[in-house]
């Protein structure tokens, strides 16, 4: 029950605010909102304390027949990988509540509900071990995130929103059809567990149908055109919760669906994939090096490292796949908090052009701080997050015997890309002369906003410093992973690569 | 010989409401209303009648074969018998303003109801007909109804012309398939046709009833009458037009073809299929195109025809069971979308372009969510009844190997949620742009639109309790 409870809470208390909008007034409805998120990143951190990293089964399942003449059930439970990501979204929720206490001029009714609402729709995506209530979740996900940007976005909302939707609905038109003829390779069931002990027929066009659909989402290059549109016209929010928990939806999508489904998907189309995530990777750097838009570099940084993501997953190694999940929720919290951050001096100047600042830290010292660390966490700086994340995954692409060491090569220098334009970024805004009039009145952070980082960069420092915690509780489930994503590839790659080399060898070593 | 009454229970009361209604419509002195309240009691009777001999596997045929009452007939009834309560629950509002007495709009509505629940309990090629024709023509004169109104009196002559060439390529598939099989009776038909037989006379007959159930439920490309005709037609009308006559077209159609020419299957299948992706495809398309919501709920209906088709050319009997389950499904959503444009009504008439919707979700937020419920369910979102709708149909094609029909389904879906959240946008995203005067919401249309919107959301959630009784109501 306790999945249950961690998912619907928020939209329990998204039916609550609706009922009863007109008697709470509008910062009891706020109020009202914070509490139930607060509850249920405080349930859900019992997940935390009540796992078990010994192994790789779900865990707290739950299973009921929901509709029975299609074989479908109401299915839950959550592995080391899912944990993190169920946890991240907990715990973002309550953070975007407190940051949008000001900024929401219109509609603050509807806009709590929708963010509980989807709230509700990520942590369903993230538990959900039956095909079609993932499915289900995964499209319920769409309706609150449009109304988000659709109402609250800026100038361009209505474009953006509309481009968001259909991106994903064509995607998952596919996926649709994949989860069906899967159905019928599961004897008429969409349980996700059976379906792992399967080898199925047709995998290659099988991973096709779903990867599309999670590459739109996470997103891969080519398919990211969506993501800057959404996230500049999405309000401070939906960007946080667009960057910090949706596009992991997809990268997930990857792991628990991709990989250990269709192995023979994997072993045929590494090598595109892989191209694709490094062309992302060095693309988005370099995109975003040139936007005089803050928030357009930091959706284009976004593109870059989930293809450091998406290339750690297809390295199909311990280090990277392990590297991989760490940095999706790495990424949650730098590129969130980067996204908080913009939205705090958007709110005071109402402008987010780089050219416009200058100077800032003069200003607002508080701010420069927490401005700072982040940045230097999403470059990658070791002693922060992000560095242990960067490290495993290139680790594990030099390791790599799914593709060769050129990628992980190309891949390393956008470590010197992202320095480039994060502290390029960092220096025109925080430093130089404060020669814009309209600088020079800004007030620093209040103590609401203060509240809103504390905790984010509490966890920037803690994983990046020691990781152990997060990473021995994936342990198992990475290995499991692993072991079902490379069950027939395994066999054909390894063989024509018996030739000594001490790399691979190692790497073996280490995977075994 | 002995009439077992039992099993026209549904068809008697049906009759009998009629009857009564024409009795009170001769006193002018009571209320305008009475008619469609005794209209929606005898309606709900018959429902509760049909229910209950549903539950009770209630079944049998009468007057030699010609009337086969099975589940299948009576889960259909409820299909008609649910549509036709609330479009009269929409009707009593949008009509209340004009001064004409109202007893005769009923009178056709329930005739309409009565050929459908024949054509649906059709088992000889005849009745099927005659209950075409007796659901074709109340329905012809209820297009036209606003006699004043130019748009109505052209939909419902261009609906009597169109529809009479369609009844006239009906009738004359059924003669020749009569000179092909010998009988006009579906299971002798059935009998008398051995596998792959290609009789010239068969096969043209039944390309002839394809055209003719094409114009009847509005396939691409028999489909040009459905937008004019919901346009100028009452609304409350084109309501009905859409949902139950629809239901009742394939209900017919799905007996006809996966039971009388069954072993024919592998000619009419191409057909059907090609058909299938077209009627998606193209409604789906131009209805981007439309600036009135009438028209772009008629293209719509014309893609959902398309959907439904699927669940024929999947032939199969989850293929049945899920055409019937997103028949009921559509039926409930249409008739809602259709009730909520009757509530967008302002001073000066309704407001039917898609720009008078802007800003409506601040300024009527009821209204605003009626509709956005409605569509998100048209459009197949989850956690909707459509969305469990879609996915039935869509599963028992892939059952069959029908992928690539259901790639171009799932694609149509993505296309369809453009204009569909077109509306939606404009509700709540866009500023208005001229200050209209909405008139106050009428009760009963909340009512009705409330009852659609627990419909959507029940079925969409718990879908077992229609699912299962459609799973277990087909007829192979």
């Amino acid at each position: 029950m306790l999945l249950s409870a961690v998912i619907f809470l928020p939209l329990l208390g998204a039916i609550l605010i609706a009922l009863a909008r007109h008697i709470l007034g509008e910062s009891g409805l706020k109020w009202i909102a914070l509490i139930i998120t607060l509850l249920t990143f405080a349930v859900s951190l019992s997940l935390y304390t009540g796992f078990n990293a010994d192994t790789h089964e779900m865990q707290f399942k739950e299973e009921r027949t929901w509709i029975e003449g299609l074989g479908i059930s109401y299915h839950l439970g959550i592995d080391g990988i899912s944990l993190w990501l169920v946890l991240l979204t907990t715990f973002l929720t309550p953070l975007c509540v407190l940051a949008a206490w000001n900024s929401i001029e219109k509609g603050a009714s509807g806009f709590m509900i929708s963010l509980l609402m989807l709230e509700t729709a990520m942590l369903g995506v993230f538990c959900a071990l039956d095909l079609f209530l993932f499915f289900v979740f995964w499209e319920v996900m769409l309706i609150p995130m449009y109304l988000l940007i659709g109402i609250w976005g800026g100038r361009r909302r209505i474009y953006a929103t509309i481009k968001f939707v259909l991106y994903t609905m064509a995607g998952s038109a596919l996926m649709l059809v994949g989860i069906l003829y899967l159905y019928f390779q599961n004897d008429n069931s969409f349980d996700l567990m059976t379906l792992y002990g399967r080898t199925l027929s047709h995998q290659n066009l099988l991973f096709l149908a779903f990867f599309i659909a999670f590459a739109i989402k996470v997103p891969l290059f080519p398919f990211h055109t969506w993501l800057p549109d959404a996230h500049v016209e999405a309000p401070t929010v939906g960007s946080v919760i667009l960057a910090g928990v949706l596009l992991k939806m997809g990268t997930y999508g990857i792991v628990r669906f991709c990989m250990p489904l269709f192995p023979e998907g994997v072993a045929a189309y590494t090598p595109l994939i892989v191209t694709l995530s490094v062309i992302g990777i060095i693309y988005g750097a370099l995109v975003a090096m040139v936007q005089p838009d803050l928030k357009k570099l930091v959706a284009y940084s976004s593109v870059s490292h989930l293809g450091f993501v998406v290339l750690g997953l297809f390295a199909l190694n311990h280090h990277g796949v392990q590297g991989g999940i760490l940095q999706m929720i790495n990424h949650g919290l730098s590129t969130g908090a980067l996204f908080l951050l913009v939205g705090m001096i958007y709110e005071r100047r109402h402008t987010r052009m780089i050219a416009d600042f200058g100077g800032l830290s003069k200003q607002m010292p508080i701010f420069a701080v927490f401005f700072m660390i982040v940045t230097l966490s999403s470059i990658g700086l070791p002693g922060l997050n992000g560095f242990v994340g960067e490290f495993m995954i290139l680790l594990g692409g030099f390791m790599s015997d799914s593709f060769s060491k050129v990628y992980a090569i190309i891949a390393a220098t956008s470590v010197i890309l992202a320095a480039v334009y994060m502290l390029w970024m960092f220096q025109r805004v925080m430093f130089g002369k404060l020669d814009n009039p309209k600088n020079q009145t800004l007030t620093d952070l209040s103590l609401r906003e203060i509240v809103v980082l504390v905790p984010i960069v509490v966890f920037i420092v803690w994983i990046g410093v020691y990781p152990k915690p997060f990473l021995s509780r994936m342990e198992k489930s990475v290995d499991q992973v692993l072991k079902q994503s490379r069950s027939t590839a395994a066999v054909k790659a390894a063989t024509p690569t018996i030739v000594l080399d001490t790399t691979t060898r190692e790497a073996k070593k280490i995977d075994e | 010989m002995t009439i077992n009454w039992q099993l026209l229970m549904p068809e008697l009361i049906i009759i009998l409401t009629f009857i009564i209604v024409a009795i009170f419509d001769l006193f002018n002195s009571i209320q305008k209303t009475f008619t469609a309240w005794l209209t929606i009691v005898g309606c709900a009777i018959a429902l509760y009648v049909s229910v209950d001999m549903l539950q009770t596997g209630t079944e049998g045929t009468e007057f030699s074969n010609m009337i086969q009452v099975d589940k299948y007939s009576l889960f259909f009834n409820v299909i008609f018998l649910v549509s036709t309560i609330l479009v009269v629950l929409i009707s009593m509002n949008y009509l209340g303003r004009t001064d004409r007495r109202q007893g005769e709009y009923y009178l056709l509505i329930l005739l309409a109801t009565l050929g459908m629940m024949l054509m649906a309990s059709g088992n000889e090629l005849i009745v099927v007909f005659l209950g075409l024709e007796l659901m074709s023509l109340s329905l012809y004169v209820l297009a036209g109804y606003f006699q004043r109104s130019m748009a109505s009196s052209e939909a419902g002559m261009k609906y009597l012309l169109l529809g009479a060439f369609a009844s006239g390529f009906f009738l004359y598939g059924i003669a020749l398939i009569y000179g092909g099989a010998g009988t006009t009776s579906i299971p002798k038909i059935a009998s008398a046709i051995t596998v792959n037989a290609t009789s010239p006379l068969l096969l043209s007959g039944m390309f002839l009833l394809v055209v003719g159930f094409g114009f009847k439920v509005a396939l691409v490309p028999f489909h040009q009458w459905a937008p004019d005709v919901y346009e100028g037609a009452p609304t409350s009308i084109a309501a009905f037009i859409s949902a139950g006559p629809k239901a009742a077209g394939f209900a017919a159609f799905l007996r006809i073809f996966l039971e009388a020419l069954q072993n024919i299957q592998s000619e009419w299948i191409v057909v059907v299929t090609i058909l299938a992706a077209l009627t998606m495809t193209v409604g789906n398309l131009v209805a981007i195109a439309q600036r009135n919501i009438k028209r772009m709920l008629a293209y719509s209906s014309i893609a959902h025809a398309g959907y439904v088709l699927v669940g024929l050319a999947a032939a199969n009997k989850d293929g049945i069971s899920s055409a019937m389950f997103y028949l009921l499904v559509y039926c409930i959503m249409n008739i809602g979308a259709f009730g909520a444009v009757i509530l967008a009504r302002t001073e000066d008439g309704e407001s039917l372009m898609i720009s008078d919707y802007a800003g409506l979700g601040f300024k009527k937020p009821l209204l605003a969510l009626f509709m956005t419920l409605m569509l998100l369910s048209l459009a197949g979102f989850s956690p909707t009844a459509g969305f469990v709708g879609k996915f039935y149909i869509f599963r028992s094609a892939v059952e069959s190997g029908q992928i690539w029909l259901v790639i171009i389904g799932a694609i149509n879906t993505a296309i369809s949620a453009f204009y569909y959240l077109r509306v939606v946008v404009a509700m709540y995203m866009r500023e208005p742009e001229a200050e209209l005067d909405f008139h106050p919401y009428p009760g009963l249309l909340i009512v009705a639109l409330t009852l659609a919107a627990i419909g959507v959301v029940l079925i969409g959630i718990l879908p077992s309790y229609f699912l299962s009784p459609a799973q277990i109501s087909t007829f192979l």
